[in-house]
This record gives structure tokens, sequence and C-alpha cells, in this order.
């Protein structure tokens, strides 16, 4: 008897030998997904150039254009104790955010697969649900993280000596973050239902968790708890310290340019239990639907 | 018939969606290696049960077995059996014909020499070898189809399910279609479970189905059904006055009509013989009418396959999308 047949408990009605083992078959399936989804990826022209032309736009306009004011001395004090430029600041922020909206994007094919016809392909196929699901994030979060290197090749333009340590660290990061939203993207799909609604709606998330991940601008680090909440709007504070997003460009930025306002582990921590989290929630709504 | 011997076992399905019941205590089996044809209106319940039996839709009672695995129990050993060609196309628009084969082989397990092979086999089958590298997007309707046909025998599949694979295609891609199917069926073994609404392509296939309102109607051969439900008929015209009331009166309760178009007789082979032996020199114009599927799907259902009667609801509806009275 061989291997996968034991693992079989249940006995089968035909005698006919099962040729690969559902370990191996799961495998490829994923494999295939995740390769359809980088394929659909890389021949969609506008995507590749709206993936690079987002970061150029922030790295350069925005980046070029704040950067005098970013360590301004108000009436003689130094009002901030960064030691970078902002475009050293602000760069791991785009990649955080070029990773972002990629990978949000890359869930519209949910959307897409639903309504012409390839998600039934798929669940009639002897794939587990599982597999089907994990298999698209993985394929999302790849073209994701591609994005993100387009960033990364920027980085000698915002200034930024990158050893391989550091880019390896920082691709790391980008993986778990780039699952995490791809999962969030799947969620917000399973919900909303058209392309339309979709684009808007993911928006209306993605934007103003960006925002308040002080990817922008820091909360001034010199000061004490008591101080920032003194200086900064109460809410502004609260929002920023509950953003998940905040700890993962916080991790990103200490891979990036050595430079934390949080423990360099909350980044990876929060990122992880987001992850786990929302490919939960896509993986119950999935079997549900 | 043993339950080895079947591909398809279907017993007492049902499948209710809010008040409507699309399938109603559907039976039947399907042995292997032959083609049967599910035959009946929109909305008779045929793609509902397609779904049913490609287990992405569970049935409200009763069992479906593919090729005796039960698509409740074991969907997974029942799914790798099939080869499923839905109604809407799924191809991927943005890859090529040779991609879109790949990924299905590969989502189906099929190793890699034997996915290569298979799919040169398949693409030569359906004569797109041409078009391989093309983005499925450039190619026809038609050609998509066979692209869907080729993509369901790339696993090991032995029971191809195809739900209305001709509908949308014009006559000609539609004729060349079911020559695929026939040289497939002849080449592998392979049952064919086809559901469609155009009556002339049952033919060729071994057993009807004849389905509506979610209730099977009639399970035959095209040829059987043919005969129960209708007969030939013989149509003459009489030289004389005297010719006509002489057959008038010797065949009264053969009579199905008499009026100026001639006299209609029903009528088999035997009789058709002894009428022309009695009377062949005093008739003209002499014509036989064989039965047509057609008419015994009318006699059966009550109503012509592509001009279904509208009921109220759905003139409302079409009504509201003209822009009716409140609307305008």
């Amino acid at each position: 008897m061989s291997l996968d047949q034991s693992a079989q408990t249940e006995t089968r009605k035909t005698n006919q030998p099962r040729r690969r083992s559902w370990l191996l078959l799961q495998l490829g399936g994923l494999y295939g997904l995740w390769l359809r989804e980088v394929m659909r990826a890389v021949r969609d022209r506008g995507q590749l150039i709206g993936g690079a032309s987002r970061p150029i736009l922030w790295v350069l306009i925005l980046g070029i254009g704040l950067n005098p004011y970013f360590r301004g001395e108000v009436y003689g004090e130094a009002t901030f104790v960064v030691p970078f430029t902002y475009l050293q600041f602000i760069f791991p922020g785009v990649v955080a955010l070029n990773v972002m909206f990629t990978s949000v994007q890359s869930a519209v094919s949910v959307i897409w697969d639903r309504e012409f016809g390839f998600l039934r392909e798929v669940l009639v196929s002897p794939l587990s649900r599982t597999t089907i699901l994990l298999g698209k994030i993985l394929g999302g979060s790849t073209v994701a993280l591609l994005h993100g290197c387009l960033v990364l090749v920027l980085a000698r333009f915002a200034d930024i000596p990158l050893t391989s340590v550091d880019v390896l660290k920082a691709l790391g990061l980008m993986a778990i973050l780039s699952f995490a939203v791809t999962s969030l993207g799947v969620v917000i799909a399973n919900r909303i239902r058209t392309f339309e609604g979709f684009g808007v709606f993911s928006n209306a998330v993605i934007m103003p968790l960006y925002f308040t991940s002080s990817s922008m601008f820091p909360l001034d680090p010199a000061l004490s708890k008591d101080q920032t909440r003194v200086t900064y709007p109460d809410w502004l504070v609260t929002l920023v310290e509950y953003n998940p997003l905040t700890y993962a460009v916080d991790s990103l930025r200490g891979a990036l340019i050595h430079y934390n306002q949080f423990e360099p582990w909350m980044g990876i921590a929060v990122m992880i239990a987001a992850a786990a989290i929302l490919f939960s929630i896509a993986l119950y709504d999935f079997r549900r639907a | 018939m043993t339950s080895a011997n079947l591909a398809l076992r279907i017993a007492n399905v049902t499948k209710r969606y809010g008040r409507t019941l699309a399938l109603d205590g559907v039976s039947f089996d399907v042995p292997r290696n032959t083609m049967f044809a599910l035959l009946g209106p929109n909305g008779a319940g045929k793609t509902t049960l397609m779904h049913i039996l490609s287990t992405i839709l569970a049935p409200d009672s009763g069992t479906a077995e593919i090729a005796g695995f039960d698509v409740l129990r074991d969907p997974l050993e029942a799914r790798s059996r099939l080869g499923i060609v839905f109604q809407e196309p799924s191809l991927d628009d943005r890859l090529t014909v040779r991609e879109n084969l790949n990924i299905h082989g590969l989502v189906f397990g099929v190793p890699q020499p034997l996915r290569r092979q298979r799919i040169d086999e398949m693409l030569q089958l359906v004569e797109l070898t041409d078009w391989a590298d093309k983005p499925a997007r450039t190619l026809s309707a038609g050609m998509k189809r066979r692209v869907e046909i080729a993509r369901a025998l790339i696993h090991d599949s032995e029971i191809m399910l195809l739900d209305e694979p001709t509908a949308g295609l014009d006559a000609q891609s539609r004729s060349r279609m079911w020559e695929y199917v026939r040289r497939l069926q002849s080449e592998r073994q392979l049952t064919l479970l086809v559901t469609t609404h155009y009556i002339e392509e049952v033919e060729n296939c071994d057993r009807v189905c004849i389905i509506d309102h979610g209730k099977v109607l009639a399970i035959d051969s095209p040829d059987a059904l043919r005969h129960q439900q209708g007969e030939q008929i013989l149509i003459f015209t009489p030289r004389t006055q005297s010719d006509r009331s002489a057959i008038l009166a010797s065949f009264s309760d053969r009579l199905v009509r008499d009026d100026s178009s001639g006299i209609a007789l029903k009528a088999d082979d035997r009789f058709i013989e002894s009428f022309l032996d009695q009377f062949g020199n005093r008739v003209r114009a002499l014509s036989t009418q064989v039965p047509s599927l057609e008419t015994a799907f009318l006699s059966l259902t009550g109503r012509e396959l592509r001009d279904k009667d509208a009921d109220a609801r759905e003139v409302t509806l079409a009504f509201g999308k003209r822009g009716g009275e409140h609307t305008r």
C-alpha cells in the first residue's frame, strides 16, 4: 500500500491507485494559482506603469518639495531631532504605500474572477478552498512585493545607502505587509461585489490608514507621551497609536534608515497578527460563500 | 446494471430556490461511455442540475454520484473525474491559450511531462495549435469554446459535463463543436452529459432526457422518443371525387384531417405498403411526414423550445425595462 493511500483512512470504492498525494496536488495547484496571478499582473502594462509612477511622484514631488521644511528651526529652536532629511524619512513610507496600493488592487481580481467564471472553474477543481485563497493572496502579495522593490530602486535618489542586509530585512517586512493588506483587500472584495464600489471603498480604507501611520510626518519623538498629547490634537495621537500600519512603517523605517520610534519587534508582531487575523476572516468568508 | 458501470447516478434530486422548485425529484442513470443529452427550455432546471453535479451547489435532497462518488460526501474525488465546460466562458483573457491550459493542468495536478503532451494533443484535436501562443482574448467565441473543451480534457476526466456548449455560436461553429465532441468520444473513454435547447443537436446522442419545470418528462433514445410521441403521417390528394369517398370510407379510423391540402392519414410502414397496393394509381402528390423530435418534445412539454410563452412577471419586467408607464 502506498503512503498516500494509508493517509486516506476512508476506504475507496475504486481500487485505482491515487497517483499523487493530496499535499503534492495542493502545492502544485497553489503554484498554478500563484503563477496565474503573477502572469496576469506582469501582462498588464498599466499596472506596472502605475506602480512605478506612484513612488516617483511621492518621492520626487512631495519628498523634494517638503524637504526644506522638515528640519526647519522655529524661533531659533530645532523643532525636530529626527536626524534625517524629509526625503529619507518619507522613503520607507512610500515603500509601504506602494505595497499597500498594489496589494489592495490585486484583490480586485477576486471580483473579476467571480464575474468572469474563473472562480467557478477553480471551485470545481480538486483544490481545497484554503489552497485557492492562499494561492490568490500569495500571488497578489508577490506582485505587491515587486512593486515595493520598484521603490527600493529609487533609494539612491533619496540618499539612502542600502546594504544587502537592509534590503533583505526590508523584503521580509514587505512580504508580511503585502500578505496582510492583500488579505484585507480580499475581505473588502468579498463584501463589496462591484468594481466601482471596491475602488471607492478601498481608497476610503487605505488612504486614512496611510495618512495616520506617521509615514508622512512623525509625531515628534523628542517629546514625552504627555508632551505629545499637548502638542498634537488628542485624536490624532490616538489614531496614530492605534493604527497597525504605524508599526509596520516604523519597522520598515528601522530596516531602511535605522530609525525607530517604537520597539523594532512591535512592527513584526503587529503585522503577523494582522496578517493572521485578516487571512482567517477572508477564509471564513470564502468558505461560507 | 451495477453502479460500477454507471458514470452518473442521479436519484431523486430536489432543489428549491425560494418558492420556485428548480428540480423536482429528478432521477436518471448515465452508463459509461455514452452520450447523454438533457433537453429542455430555458429555466427547465438543466443548469441547476449541472451545478449540482459539478459539486458547487448542494441539492436539498436526493443523491448524485459521479463514477460512484457522492458529490456531497466525496466532492474532491468526484471533481477530479469531471471535465466541465460551463455555460459562461471562463478563460483568462490576459493569458495565452497554452497558459490557460497549463494552469488548468497545474490546478488539477497533472504532472509536467503528461501536461505538456496532453496540451499539444488537445490543441490538435480542436484544431487550435496555431493559436496556442495567442492571448485568449483574440479568439472568437467558437474558438474559446473549443479551448474550454480542450481544457476540460487536460486532466484525467472520465465524465464531461457540457452546459449549453453551442449557445451563442453560429451554425457552422455549432456543427464543428459537435464534430469534435463526437470524435473525442470515439477516441477516448468518455461519458458525455450535454445540455442544450437545440432539438436538432440531440439526434446523435445515445439517450435524451427531456426535462421541464424541474421534472423529467421522458428518457429514451432519440428514435424511440420520436416513435413514442409522434406518428408517421401520409398526405395525398385523391384523383377524383369517387376515389376520395372510397378512401375515406375504408380508412375513416385513420383520418387526421381532410382539407384543401389533401387528406392526411396516420400511417406506419406496413400501412403505406398496403395503401399503395390498393389505391396507388388513384392518388397524386403523395408524401409522408416522419415524426420529428420537435413534435415529440411539443407533445411532452406543450410548448415550443424557443418561444416560450412569457408569463405575467416577465411581461411586467420587460415593460419596466422599456421604460414603462411610470418611468417615462
